[in-house]
């Protein structure tokens, strides 16, 4: 987090200076494929910059605009990325949970983190249901696309009829109950992690003031 | 004990009542069927007796429920959790999605409750074994077959420890086998006190474990 929020507050070095150390952190973790998806995934942005700032005289910020938001962006989004690749999503919540987040602020970012995964394994559910009616998904670009139309519907009106269904299974599982939750694991804090838990607070905080004089200064 | 006293409910937005006036009264250790053709009100029936409509969905409800003496209106949604048990004919919807484990995804009730770490571990064990799925306990929730899930999620449901169960077709995605372990577990859980209303198309599983089956 601290990375990210450097990189978009200063760029330029300091951003390609938290890729590169992001870069390094995911190898280590051996995530670096997850990480370089990431970046490409960023192409079609760092493109439409590039058309923009260098080509079109309406953008007029050129070559070196282009870049530097580019790799504004990389220093925010690597970080983030290796992050939830290296960090399981109940360990995110049980630890926001042991340092006082309430239940429902860690349920919505619980819920939020496992929307992706759940509306993929719904789609693959409602593509075989219409499969089996005979619609055609496959073949060339326009039928598919013809045949995108009936999944739509489908899956945003599950969707939503299952936010009721969730909402009750929620209740008489007691979530709503006052009071602290009891947590079952105390996720492990060595004092290592706390050292560099301060450590990089800190230099959040030196780093966005020093980043405010030097805006004030100019 | 449920009691249902002439309850008729509508959905939000509906003008049709999903469910007529009904008049129904379960006693403490009894399990009483619901048959009946889809769409004939089993499942409104069944959360309307839990409490859940229109406690948590809202709709409109005339005549009254009563939960162990209480109406069910006037009841917080976690004082009906531990009162009354759902569990639905979709039990996937019914999982968190939270948990690594089968083990922490039915101990999330009693976690919920904020209950000793000692008692939820006991509670889960417990709700477990009644369901004989204490094998499960290490695996992934979201790794589970139709059946199994049910079985997990009307573990999670008995960690509550509630004193009424309602359950919407809790065999429909088991294989026979493991129909008759949760007729059994209906049968020991009637045994100790605890009321069960249960909707299912299968009649052998009815005639099996209700002292009485209502027809909708």
């Amino acid at each position: 987090m601290t990375g990210a929020a450097l990189s978009l507050a200063w760029g330029g070095w300091v951003a390609v200076g938290v890729a590169l150390l992001t870069a390094l952190a995911a190898l280590r973790a051996g995530r670096i494929r997850r990480l370089a998806v990431a970046a490409l995934a960023l192409a079609p942005v760092a493109a439409s910059s590039l058309l923009i700032n260098a080509l079109l005289p309406a953008g007029g910020g050129g070559l070196t605009t282009a870049v530097a938001a580019l790799l504004r962006l990389l220093g925010a989004t690597l970080p983030l990325t290796l992050l939830f690749a290296t960090t399981e999503a109940p360990d995110l919540l049980s630890d926001l949970e042991a340092r006082g987040a309430g239940r429902r602020a860690v349920f919505v970012l619980g819920a939020a983190l496992a929307a992706v995964p759940r509306a993929q394994a719904r789609a693959v559910d409602v593509i075989e249901a219409q499969r089996a009616r005979g619609l055609d998904t496959e073949g060339s670009w326009r039928r598919r696309l013809h045949g995108m139309l009936p999944l739509i519907t489908p899956l945003i009106i599950g969707s939503l009829a299952e936010v009721e269904d969730r909402t009750m299974a929620l209740e008489v599982r007691a979530f709503g109950a006052p009071g602290r939750r009891t947590l079952l694991h105390q996720p492990p804090d060595s004092r290592g992690q706390q050292v560099a838990r301060w450590a990089t607070a800190a230099l959040l905080v030196l780093g966005l003031a020093a980043r405010a004089v030097a805006v004030a200064i100019r | 004990m449920i009691v249902l006293d002439e309850a008729a409910y509508r959905y939000p937005g509906s003008s049709a009542w999903a469910l007529p006036p009904t008049s129904l009264e379960l006693r403490p250790g009894e399990v009483v069927g619901v048959s009946g053709a889809n769409e004939r009100g089993k499942t409104t029936l069944c959360i309307v007796a839990a409490g859940l409509a229109p406690v948590t969905i809202g709709g409109e409800l005339r005549g009254r429920v009563l939960i162990d003496g209480r109406r069910t209106v006037e009841l917080a949604g976690h004082e009906l959790a531990q009162r009354c048990g759902v569990l639905f004919d979709n039990p996937s919807v019914q999982l968190t999605g939270l948990h690594r484990t089968v083990y922490e995804e039915v101990a999330f009730g009693p976690c919920n409750l904020g209950l000793p770490a000692g008692e939820v571990h006991q509670r889960t064990r417990s709700a477990l074994d009644l369901v004989a799925a204490e094998h499960l306990a290490g695996r992934h929730p979201g790794h589970l077959s139709g059946g199994e899930t049910q079985l997990v999620v009307l573990a999670g449901l008995l960690a509550l420890r509630p004193a009424n169960l309602v359950l919407d077709e809790p065999t429909s995605r088991l294989d026979p086998e493991r129909s008759l372990l949760v007729a059994d577990a209906i049968a020991r859980l009637a045994g100790t006190g605890v009321s069960v209303l249960l909707a299912e198309h299968d009649e052998e599983l009815l005639a099996r474990v209700c002292r009485r089956v209502i027809e909708l």
